[in-house]
């Protein structure tokens, strides 16, 4: 008969459940996908370069758990706030309490395993559909990877459900030690917001001195290296949890004390129910603002390190392709493209030597970077002086071996970009001296676009035409080809990883720490419904309350929105140096943080607006 | 002659939608409160009683008949219009005080001036106004939570006079205090009543409660079948409306 009462009261607040189950849903699957990434032991041992990629998403899986954790218990939290009135009846008309603890646990445990199965369900096509977009990324296969594969499948249930069980148990002792009455009047009890002015100033003092140094510690991170790691982590979270106890409530006291804003309309009561709240959702509020900071961070950070593949290459190289007397295939692709910048140079090789001709490189001083110096890089025109060599052949080959040969430092650097291999010695010669050289003459082509990333077809080709000379060459053993795309393929595998793992990490932990946030406020609606009728029956109009909950809600989402894009926006001065550009389209992470953020706060307008002020035909 | 701030005519409530099971609640009921009348509705549990006084209130609508408050017909107006008209026109008492916890007395009180845009010092004039007859001044800073039941209904009486409403409108406004406290709001209610010449509507259960009031209208099963008017002292018409409950319980056996 309980058990048929439960389900009633479940079915009637179905909503809930609905939104409930969402969140579980999500966090469920988003696991589950890094999961099969993480684990796929047939495609791990395919691809090198993944497997540093799964190390990645290994680590993500465990940051996951972490919050996973957080949000169950706040959902779970929600559920018991839902329930706990029936069960007060039920248990006021004679139920045993062991009885009604017995049913919420299977209650708890039943939505777990409803969220379970569903959730690994959407998991699935969620990993197929991510990891064709990683490998699309970066052009592999898909070869070996399982999206419906049976140890990522237990891992995934083996700890959701242990984290149900964890926090069914959890609420079976929070029952126990409540009271009958307790639960019955759950909603009746007086909320005091005592603030202790002296200590409170401490506080936030406090709080701005310790926000101020992990800042700082984040914008000298490379001059402070570990230190700064530690400060800058235990400092801003200090600093944050110590503001939000001390000086939000204290804004909002300010808002409150101003008496012309707080006597205009309802404006007392949307400021007052706004102080209740920052009071009791305080250590919540600075959670989230730290999660904001992470999830956006996650995002942002992959973002910057993606984009560092470019930076990175375009430092170490000025030219894009360097391509030896190229073929007529080769010839073929770089006629079409616009190229900004190129030359040739003819050279002969003799096994011990690349002499290259001393009147090619005259007329075509090539383009360097000025010293590798990461700040101050900059492309220049080689102006050093060339070598003058009146000597022979002869001399030439034995001042090269016993050191003696001069050239100037830039030159010798250039030389080396062009070189294919480096077991040969890179020489200049003048043109008498080069005609004796009795090797065949070769020519080096190198080229500059205005956008190395507009051509990447042409350089995968390029590529492709190159590995296949080389297997041909030397049949044993090929070496990889070391171009400018190469290098900036190996790096991009590595940054494509971190890309979706940031960008699923972050949208899960916005979307946890949002949900948390109102499942939070949710739960406390029921405390106001009698707030909002009152106000109704004395006149208020329907919209002013509307409006009042739109405002305070707005204030509350508001808070950890600022410090958590604050933190974001000074945080990602950490990455500087491993990093080029490490603001690099910060706006997508915060567009889409904003995004999700203000998709949550409708919803929790929405579902408060239905609890508190409920549709009559008043 | 007084006129009539409350004019009742043929009022019918029925609850329950189409094709639903139907309920009449009110029948043919028509009365009028004049300016400065203090009026009790009494009756059974069930009677009708909190209905008639949510049609006053303009909280719920009537399904037939017509109901004008100072002079306004409030039975044709939307919902933005009757919240105003609540606002200004109509004051609140609540058997369970409805103060919100999160605000000082002070702020309770006044909420209703916030809501006309009457701040800053006009506003607390009147604040202080209010809570000097009431007999709050001294609590106006504190929270509900540490305040007396007594000073809660108080301060609720004075959220509900400090406007100036035409009508204060109170159910079983004692339901939540003992009797002392109860007697003492009465004995301010009557005050308010007979010098500052509010007129009130009071539902109530208790004969004790109803004897302060001018008027008493019975109700019984949605029909106002009776009414008596105070003649003598309070002591006579408390007698007269036991008597009557007396009558009432009667008829039922
Ligand atoms: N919203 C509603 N829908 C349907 N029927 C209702 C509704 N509200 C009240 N009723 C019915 O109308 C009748 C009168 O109810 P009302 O609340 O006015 O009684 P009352 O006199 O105030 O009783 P009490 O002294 O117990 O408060 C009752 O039979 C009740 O069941
Ligand atoms: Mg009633």
């Amino acid at each position: 008969m309980l058990v048929k009462l439960a389900w009633n009261g479940m079915k009637s607040k179905r909503k809930d459940y609905i939104v409930l189950l969402t969140g579980l849903v999500m966090a469920i699957a988003i696991f589950y996908m890094f999961q099969t990434l993480a684990l796929n032991k047939g495609f791990t041992s395919d691809y090198a370069m993944i497997n540093s990629m799964q190390l990645i998403f290994n680590v993500g899986s465990v940051l996951l758990a972490a919050v996973t954790f957080f949000y169950i218990l706040y959902t779970n939290t929600f559920l018991l706030s839902l329930r706990q009135k029936e069960y007060g009846v039920f248990m006021l008309l004679g139920a045993k309490k062991r009885y009604i603890k017995n049913l919420m646990f299977v209650e708890n445990m039943l939505i777990g395993i409803i969220a379970l199965i569903i959730g690994v369900a959407v998991g699935i096509g969620l990993s197929a559909l991510v990891a064709r977009l990683i490998m699309g990324q970066m052009n592999v296969s898909l070869d070996g990877y399982q999206s419906f594969y049976t140890p990522s499948m237990l891992v995934t249930f083996g700890f959701f459900l242990f984290l149900f069980f964890v926090t069914s148990i959890w609420n079976h002792v929070r029952l126990s030690k409540i009271e009958v009455l307790d639960l019955v009047n759950a909603d009746a009890k007086a909320d005091k917001t005592v603030m202790k002015e002296k200590a409170n100033i401490i506080t936030i003092i406090a709080g701005i001195i310790s926000l101020m140094i992990g800042y700082v510690s984040l914008i000298f991170m490379e001059q402070l290296r570990e230190i700064g790691v530690f400060s800058s982590a235990i400092m801003t979270t200090l600093g944050t949890y110590l503001i939000f106890s001390s000086f939000i409530p204290m804004i909002v006291k300010c808002l409150k004390y101003n008496r012309k804003w707080n006597e205009k309309g309802i404006q007392s009561f949307t400021f007052s129910q706004l102080m209740f709240r920052v009071h009791s959702l305080k250590k919540l509020l600075a959670t989230v603002a730290m999660l904001i900071a992470l999830g956006a961070g996650a995002i942002s950070g992959g973002l910057a390190f993606k984009n560092n593949g470019e930076i990175t290459v375009d430092r170490t190289m000025v030219y894009d392709t360097t391509i030896h007397t190229p073929s007529a295939e080769e010839e073929n692709i770089i006629d079409k493209i616009p190229f900004i910048e190129e030359s040739e140079y003819r050279y002969k090789a003799d096994g011990e030597f690349d002499y290259f001709l001393k009147e090619d490189l005259e007329d075509q001083r090539p383009l360097i970077n000025t010293e590798m110096v990461r700040e101050s890089t900059e492309v220049k025109r080689l102006e050093a002086a060339l070598p003058d060599e009146k000597d022979s052949l002869r001399d030439v080959q034995d001042k090269a071996r016993n050191g003696s040969f001069e050239m100037e430092h830039e030159w010798s650097l250039f030389l080396n970009t062009l070189q294919d291999t480096y077991t040969n010695q890179p020489l200049i010669v003048s043109q008498n001296v080069y005609e004796d050289i009795e090797s065949e003459e070769q020519t080096v082509f190198v080229g500059k676009t205005d956008d190395f990333m507009a051509y990447t077809d042409q350089w995968a080709a390029l590529d492709e035409i190159k590995q296949e000379q080389m297997d041909t060459e030397t049949a044993e053993e090929s070496y990889g080809v070391t171009s400018k795309y190469a290098m900036y393929k190996s790096y991009d595998t590595v940054a494509t990883g971190t890309v979706f793992m940031g960008f699923f990490l972050g949208v899960a932990f916005l979307a946890m720490m949002a949900s948390c946030l109102m499942f939070k406020v949710l739960s406390g609606a029921n405390q106001d419904i009698s707030r909002y009728e009152m106000l109704r029956k004395i006149g208020v109009k329907k919209k002013l309350l509307e409006r009042s909950v739109y405002k305070e809600l707005f204030l509350v989402f508001l808070f950890p929105a600022i410090l958590g894009v604050t933190h974001v926006l000074i945080g990602m001065n950490m990455f500087s140096f491993i990093i080029y550009e490490p603001y690099y389209r910060i706006w997508v992470s915060i567009a889409l943080f904003i995004l999700i953020y203000a998709l949550y706060y409708l919803l929790t307008v929405k579902m408060y607006k239905e609890m508190v002020l409920p549709d009559k035909d008043v | 002659m007084t006129y009539s701030v409350v004019d009742v005519r043929n009022v019918d409530k029925v609850y329950g939608k189409k094709n639903e099971n139907k309920y009449r609640a009110l029948q043919d009921i028509s009365f009028s409160i004049h300016e400065g009348e203090f009026i009790g509705i009494m009756g059974a549990s069930g009677s009708g009683k909190t209905t008639l006084l949510n049609v006053i209130s303009t909280l719920d609508k009537v399904t037939q008949g017509d109901i004008e408050i100072a002079g306004t017909n409030i039975t044709a107006m939307n919902q933005d219009a009757l919240a105003e008209f609540r606002a200004q026109k109509l004051g609140f008492i609540f058997q369970d005080f409805n103060l919100l916890e999160s605000m000082t007395v002070y702020e309770n009180i006044a909420l209703p001036l916030f809501l006309q845009n009457i701040t800053g010092k006009k506003g607390k004039e009147r604040v202080e106004n209010v809570a000097d007859i009431l007999d709050i001044k001294d609590i106006l800073d504190k929270y509900p939570a540490i305040i007396s039941g007594g000073q809660k209904q108080r301060t609720a009486a004075a959220r509900a006079l400090v406007h100036d409403p035409n009508i204060i409108l109170a159910d079983e406004p004692t339901g939540a205090l003992d009797s002392n406290n109860a007697a003492s709001l009465l004995e301010t209610l009557k005050q308010l009543n007979e010098d500052h010449n509010v007129s009130i509507m009071m539902v109530t259960h208790d004969a004790l409660s109803a004897s302060y009031c001018q008027r008493i209208l019975f109700l019984e099963d949605g029909d106002l079948y009776k009414e008596i008017q105070r003649t003598g002292t309070r002591e006579e018409f408390f007698k007269e409306i036991l008597d009557e409950l007396a009558e009432a319980g009667k008829k039922k056996l």
